[in-house]
């Protein structure tokens, strides 16, 4: 549908050269304008780009698309069952065993061959805070490490005569199996 | 010949990188070496035992030459932080470990941090420390077979000897 636009210009003379431009544009006697398209108004469509230029795609050899177009890897067939289980289920992608895991001979549990056994060490690890929670009191406050050393002794057990010059440590339990007195 | 060094290579580089820098290594290092005198046992991570377990033998070779020498004592003042800890390393660690060549700390993995990270964890300990073992060591039983030959061969010995 031709667009009329209607210019009000005061010049009449301005006016009229319009109107014989916009006479000459409607009956296709200025094809010079749309760079070498004759005539834009010919087929009525509403569809912009290529369905409007019919001519160009014989004139150009090459596909006139534009040239900002990309080529991307795309699967040509879809793989089979077959093929992804391959895939999928191949040693390197699998999770590995592991051979190393040996029960404890202390308390049963499980652990790693290269490992401590968790439980047998948070035993050691509580009896241990335990012990430094004494050794703090004994010393009374911060930065008071003794220039002698320690003995831990628990109930009813008597300093040696090993235990000569060192300071003590009392705990007020018996002494547990797994800590040998040496 | 190679002038230059690529960014990713470290062939044969042996300390580890810790914290922000050089001296931020140094310094952690320090830290847990201090910690490890004054508690002779010690929970990290178990990079940083193993690299902190080589400064802190070294640390008990210079505290064995007394705390006389000029070089053992600036050694023993820049590595623990917390003064007290110099007495306690030259007038008891010094003398534990005198009869003893090296190897004075005990480096044993322990399970893996409970955190979210689940960080390889180990426990150092200097060794002949008042606490309780970690391990326990095992003796073969009684009744395997090589122990029983050992102890009927002991026998024979005995009863040549006695008669």
């Amino acid at each position: 549908m031709a667009v009329l636009v209607l210019v009000r210009s005061p010049l009449p003379r301005l006016r009229a050269l319009l109107q014989r431009c916009w006479g000459r544009l409607e009956r296709g006697l200025w094809p010079g304008i749309f760079g070498g398209q004759s005539p834009p108004w010919g087929p009525a469509l509403a569809v912009q780009g290529p369905a409007l230029v019919p001519q160009g795609i014989s004139d150009a050899g090459a596909p006139s698309l534009p040239e900002s177009m990309v080529w991307m890897a795309a699967p040509k067939q879809r793989r089979t069952i077959e093929v992804n289980r391959c895939r999928r289920r191949n040693p390197s992608k699998l999770i590995e065993i592991k051979r190393n895991i040996d029960v404890c001979p202390e308390c049963g549990n499980l652990k790693q061959k290269h490992v401590l056994c968790g439980y047998c060490y948070a035993k050691v690890k509580e009896e241990t805070r335990l012990i430094r929670m004494e050794i703090y009191k004994k010393e009374g406050g911060p930065f008071n490490a003794p220039t002698v050393e320690t003995v831990v002794l628990y109930e009813g057990e008597k300093p040696t005569e090993k235990d000569e010059g060192k300071r003590i440590i009392e705990r007020a339990r018996k002494r547990p199996s797994w800590f040998v007195q040496d | 010949m190679r002038l230059s060094v690529a960014a990713a290579i470290s062939h044969g580089r042996v300390y580890r990188r810790f914290g922000l820098s050089p001296r931020s290594r140094l310094d952690l290092l320090r830290n847990l070496v201090t910690a490890l005198v004054r508690y002779e046992r010690i929970e990290t991570p178990w990079a940083r035992a193993d690299e902190m377990r080589g400064y802190a033998e070294r640390l008990i070779d210079y505290a064995k030459r007394g705390d006389k020498d000029e070089r053992a004592m600036r050694m023993a003042d820049f590595w623990l932080t917390e003064k007290d800890l110099i007495h306690k390393l030259f007038k008891v660690l010094a003398p534990r470990f005198q009869p003893h060549a090296g190897s004075y700390t005990r480096l044993l993995q322990i399970p893996n941090r409970d955190g979210l990270d689940r960080a390889k964890m180990a426990v150092i300990e200097l060794k002949g420390n008042p606490l309780p073992p970690l391990v326990r060591p095992r003796r073969d039983s009684d009744r395997t077979l090589l122990n029983q030959l050992l102890k009927g061969y002991r026998q024979d010995a005995q009863r040549a000897r006695g008669t």
